[in-house]
């Protein structure tokens, strides 16, 4: 609508006001700022004078070791949990699409993990797995599959392991409402017509569900990936980035570099390069998706 | 015709027992939780450790020890108080923006929806250096309501992009009906489309609680103070203090910071459906 009197300009403006000025000052200009940073020699010793570094901090966040193992299992986290969660929340939603009973009971229990804070079901994964814990006990001594007990909180391979598990074991509920509502829009007489062509339960969910729901599982695909570079407070709970920062993520090892040992600079560019990674990603699914709908 | 109808039983029996066990993995550590809260804490470290108290070891004192602490109260208060301070303002600011948005045209509307999506796509942990720099200006660190505008800030994008969605599903006719009468764009935002847009504000507003409700970087960064903490801030902060956590006081604790969550997932499940599902089906 175009607006006419001076009056109603006057009156959106002041609704768009508060929003803007929201968004300007404590998003955009954080973002403009941190750019502006990452070219910058700014840590704890040049707080007052900082000067400029050209790409030095992009160069110094590539060429760090720590930098490249904590991308590397990010990366691994994201590819990992996402599907992990797609697929079994998909499945619960197909399952429970399918029975006449209970329906909402299963999707409010499914969906508890999801609402209950990371900080708390980290804790709770976290004793879980202790080396004493549970899991330990009935693996080795009730079940006897493994020798002695693992320590899973103290490698690698276990904590990131243990954050992988708590990643997929909190998202499927999500995964799981999304989509059942997009299971329940798919048009029923696809599937009556194909069960005249003598169609089985199989070829249904792969000829006509998975088609039928694509721009759903594209939606999901996008914002779970952004979900996964996002990871941050379970690591930072159940492992801290230990041993010998081997399970940092980019997010705890960027946390860590401003907070603990002060190099701005470096956590700027480091902070930018993880968001020019996911706007990429997040593009690059965009494509993937297209074309797979016009090659159709 | 009835053999199909008992393969269709069997394959219901099936569907039914996946999800049951399905079901179980996904509550029993919370169930675990509950029943160690419920243990002496000196029966934490036993062996072998056992999923529930035995009956005459069942006991309350974790309860009780939380519930003594006067930081407790605060910390629950501090939580409640930034939760419904975020969900208020975030609910008006980001209607009316979505109201302009859905409603009129403007210079620079395309690059400010452009950039209210491409937001949500940039983690906001990667802002936390200068978000806090931009704090220690305003001199709100380590202030418990300097952690709302920025809850605000986070939660403007998603929020503005859900309402405005559901703005463009209420027809013109009802806006035009009340501009013929001589109202006003005010009129129009408080008197039909505030109220009609109701649903999705709720909805978006649920999510808004919870991000508020749990959100653990910034207060991390930038609470020092024990009587301001939030909740989740509280929690961690116990899990770290003794040499062997006090795991009964953790999660009695946590137990605690979880009941109004359920209260609020229990109230409102139409409204936390609908939300997540227009999200899904609009892609």
């Amino acid at each position: 609508m175009k607006l006419k009197s001076r009056q109603s300009r006057l009156q959106v403006g002041l609704l768009l006001l508060p929003g803007l000025a929201f968004f300007a000052l404590f998003t955009i200009y954080p973002i403009l700022k941190l750019f502006y940073m990452s070219f910058l020699n700014w840590d704890m010793g040049s707080m007052l004078r900082q000067t400029f570094a050209g790409v030095e901090n992009y160069k110094a966040v590539l060429s760090d070791g720590t930098f490249r193992i904590a991308f590397t299992n990010t990366l691994l986290y994201t590819v990992v949990t996402v599907p992990g969660q797609m697929i079994l929340g998909l499945l619960a939603a197909v399952l429970i699409n399918e029975i006449p009973h209970f329906r909402v009971g299963f999707r409010v229990i499914y969906y508890i993990p999801v609402i209950t804070s990371w900080v708390i079901v980290s804790l709770v994964f976290r004793y879980i797995f202790n080396t004493e814990g549970m899991l330990n006990y009935l693996l080795t001594n009730v079940l006897g599959w493994t020798g002695q007990y693992i320590h899973w909180l103290d490698s690698r391979w276990g904590g990131l392991f243990v954050a992988m598990m708590l990643g997929i074991w909190k998202g499927v509920g999500w995964n799981l409402v999304v989509f059942l509502a997009a299971l329940q829009s798919v048009p029923k007489e696809l599937y009556e017509s194909a069960e005249m062509d003598g169609c089985g339960s199989v070829q249904k969910f792969f000829y006509i569900t998975l088609p039928s729901i694509n721009p759903t599982i594209l939606f999901a695909l996008v914002m779970l990936t952004i979900g996964g570079f996002n990871v941050f407070t379970s690591v930072k709970m159940i492992t801290g980035g230990k041993p010998m920062h081997q399970t940092e993520t980019v997010l705890t090892w960027m946390y860590y570099k401003a907070f603990t040992t002060g190099e701005f600079g470096y956590a700027a560019a480091l902070s930018f390069i993880v968001a020019v990674t996911l706007i990429l990603l997040a593009v690059l699914q965009f494509k993937a998706m297209k074309q797979k709908d016009e090659a159709r | 015709m009835q053999k199909l109808n008992r393969k269709k039983a069997s394959g219901n029996m099936l569907r039914y027992v996946l999800l049951v066990i399905g079901g179980f993995v996904s509550i029993l550590p919370m169930i675990y939780m509950i029943s160690t809260s419920l243990k002496p804490n000196g029966a934490l470290y036993e062996f072998p450790p056992r999923f529930f108290p035995s009956l005459n070891e069942l006991t309350g004192e974790n309860y009780v020890y939380i519930f003594k602490q006067e930081k407790f109260y605060l910390n629950f208060l501090n939580s409640v108080l930034v939760s419904i301070l975020t969900v208020l303002i975030a609910a008006f600011v980001a209607a009316a923006l979505a109201f302009c948005l859905a409603r009129f045209e403007f210079i620079g509307k395309k690059l400010l929806f452009g950039l209210v999506i491409g937001t949500m796509i940039i983690p906001g942990t990667t802002l936390i250096i200068t978000q806090y720099q931009l704090a220690s200006r305003f001199h709100i660190t380590n202030k418990l309501l300097g952690l709302v505008p920025f809850y605000v800030a986070w939660v403007i994008p998603f929020s503005t992009f859900m309402i405005k969605s559901y703005i463009e599903g209420i027809p013109r006719d009802f806006d035009e009906a009340v501009y013929a009468d001589g109202g006003s764009v005010f009129t129009v935002f408080f008197r039909v489309i505030l109220p009609l847009a109701s649903p999705a504000i709720a909805s978006v507003s649920i999510f808004n609680f919870l991000t508020a409700w749990e959100e653990f970087p910034w207060a991390l960064t930038v609470l020092n103070d024990a009587e301001k903490l939030t909740l989740p801030i509280a929690i961690s902060g116990f899990f770290g203090q003794h040499q062997f956590t006090q795991w009964g006081y953790v999660f009695a604790m946590s137990v605690a910071s979880l009941i109004p969550v359920l209260l609020i997932f229990i109230c409102c499940q139409k409204y936390f459906v609908s939300g997540l599902q227009a999200g899904g089906l609009k892609g």
